[in-house]
């Protein structure tokens, strides 16, 4: 057997779960989306490009602003956040970097339903925090921390962080340090060796850090249920009602799209930059 | 040095601040708050889960006081056969999904790397593709995928869908160590009369066994752990653990879902653990192989 044929039948069982199991049902969530639903609340095919029409209804519009303006105000913290711990690291953090890089990620490694579950428990209007401000005697009554927009995103930056802090550490770990003394050098102040120096280093990281939280942060239903209320729902809050409670499938399914629509972009250029590194790296 | 620069520094160094004297070069433009900032997002990211862990053995219900060392809620949790159920639930998904997502991955991994045409290349954007998509979708699509070929929703849909979704991370780790095996000992290999299946197995596959092992362990990790996935294509019993988790604290922080929380984060650790050390065993036995390969970097 020719080498190219055994591996096109080594591609082959994969390859058709892929196809059947992945590449299918998205085709199903299109058609669906187009459908209605019967008497019995049953998805019935059809073509009702209405459901799109919903998704912009003024009842559904803000959920999806809200929506995006979490995920970027997700995906900005991460940066603030996530950009300093990876500079320290991969500056300063000598013959222990490997081990700091460890221990950072850590924590991330622990589900994301326990580790917001573990914010509810300090945060909530019973929990740790307000115990203790109650007896320092700061405060009678506590304070609300929950159900706030703050929250949701906090509870979003905590989830999602070392998928910001990973890729950074690697572009700026790749960095030669001697390039910031060199700016100095040729008298860059601070801000101008970053700019013209760290920066350009850095964007590789940067870009697919963002790319990394803002993907899975908007599709996010745990921390706005967990962490929020109704008046922080996002999108994925919404899809999962659809789906699970209200069994409007059609619109839920409509709502998927949408939300994939927004996704496209990030996931296309995520997925040109991967084919890129793939090449050069078998080069 | 010599004498006269010595010198020469010595006398410069007079008008040198005291704490400017003291600092190595290579600290030259190390701001201390990086350093606070740096071991403050520490505390803030560990607080939590010792939080967790810490009132998991607590004595009372409560959350704001730490009443005395107990063992109740884990008795609670191990006691009760629903969560026992689960548990053994998840076990059962992370391991199927492990050695089914293990093998599929491998098989396509080693397909991309030495496969060239356009069905190739293709398949090359459909592995990539899961790995960008969110939970949510790849939970929606399982459920509409098995309603409409109607299959009762069950572990086994559970299964399917988390397969489904761990075949990529497989493909990439794996791909990565393939890509930098010597493709010559394998003609070697051949040239020695060996079957194409016979190559894999004496002379690929002992050299990938590493990479096999740390992304099944991966595997394992994220599908016992998953949450989103199973919550869209979860039967009505047993539910995975994180299902169940989910589902009461949707009634309020409960001190059992302390001891689940606890429990899960050590396996979790346990696992990662694992995944770091057992690559390096193996790798031991590798280095008394004469067929040595580029390493991966």
């Amino acid at each position: 057997m020719s080498e190219n044929r055994f591996a096109h039948l080594m591609l082959a069982p994969a390859g058709v779960w892929l196809l059947l199991l992945f590449a299918v049902p998205l085709g199903i969530v299109l058609a669906v989306s187009l459908g209605t639903t019967d008497p019995v609340y049953q998805a019935v095919y059809g073509w009702h490009p209405g459901n799109f029409a919903d998704v912009f209804d003024p009842r559904f519009a803000p959920i999806l602003l809200r929506s995006l303006l979490y995920a970027v105000a997700t995906v900005v913290l991460c940066l603030v956040i996530g950009y300093p711990i990876a500079y320290y690291i991969a500056r300063f953090g000598g013959r222990w970097k490997t081990l700091l890089v460890a221990v950072v990620v850590l924590p991330f490694l622990v589900n994301y339903l326990i580790r917001t579950y573990a914010w509810v428990a300090i945060l909530s209007d019973e929990g740790l925090v307000n115990g203790l401000l109650e007896d320092l005697g700061l405060s009678e009554t506590g304070i609300r921390f929950l159900n706030t927009p703050w929250a949701v995103i906090g509870g979003l930056v905590y989830g999602y962080l070392a998928f910001m802090i990973l890729p950074l550490y690697a572009a700026l770990d790749r960095m030669d340090p001697a390039l910031i003394e060199a700016g100095k050098d040729l008298y860059g102040n601070r801000w101008q060796t970053f700019r013209h120096v760290t920066w350009p280093a850095a964007f590789q990281g940067v870009a697919a850090g963002c790319v990394l939280v803002f993907l899975p942060a908007l599709g996010d239903f745990i921390s706005a249920q967990l962490l929020g209320g109704p008046d922080t729902y996002m999108i994925g809050n919404l899809i999962q009602q659809e789906f699970l409670e209200a069994q409007n499938w059609p619109f839920g399914a409509a709502l998927t799209i949408v939300m994939m629509g927004f996704l496209l972009i990030w996931m296309l250029a995520y997925l040109r930059s991967a084919a890129r590194a793939d090449r050069e790296g078998a080069l | 040095m010599s004498a006269t620069l010595a010198g020469h520094s010595r006398t410069r160094s007079l008008h040198v601040p005291f704490s400017l004297r003291r600092r190595r070069p290579r600290d030259f433009d190390r701001p201390r708050f990086l350093r606070v900032f740096f071991w403050a997002f520490l505390v803030f990211t560990f607080a939590p889960l010792v939080v967790v862990a810490l009132f998991s053995f607590n004595s009372t219900r409560s959350l704001q006081q730490f009443a005395g060392f107990s063992l109740q809620w884990y008795e609670a949790f191990f006691g009760n056969a629903n969560l026992r159920a689960s548990l053994l639930a998840s076990a059962e998904i992370g391991l199927v999904t492990m050695i089914v997502g293990t093998f599929l991955g491998t098989t396509l991994a080693f397909g991309l790397v030495r496969a060239r045409s356009r069905v190739a290349r293709a398949g090359n954007v459909l592995m990539l593709i899961p790995l960008v998509t969110p939970e949510i979708v790849a939970g929606v699509s399982a459920l509409l995928l098995f309603t409409q070929i109607k299959m009762e929703l069950s572990l086994a849909t559970i299964m399917i869908a988390e397969i489904t979704f761990s075949i990529s991370f497989v493909t990439v780790i794996v791909r990565a160590r393939l890509a930098s095996l010597h493709h010559e000992v394998e003609d070697a290999a051949m040239d020695l009369g060996a079957t194409r299946l016979e190559t894999l197995r004496l002379v690929v596959l002992p050299r990938l066994w590493p990479a096999i092992v740390a992304s099944a362990m991966l595997v394992f990790a994220l599908s016992f752990d998953d949450f989103v996935i199973a919550f869209f294509t979860t039967g009505e019993s047993p539910t995975p653990l994180p299902v169940q988790i989910y589902s009461s604290i949707r009634f309020g922080v409960q001190p059992t879902i302390n001891a689940i929380g606890t429990f899960m984060l050590v396996v979790s650790f346990l696992i990662v653990a694992l995944a770091i050390a057992l690559p390096r065993i193996f790798g031991h036995r590798e280095e008394e192989s004469v067929l040595i390969g580029r390493e991966a970097a």
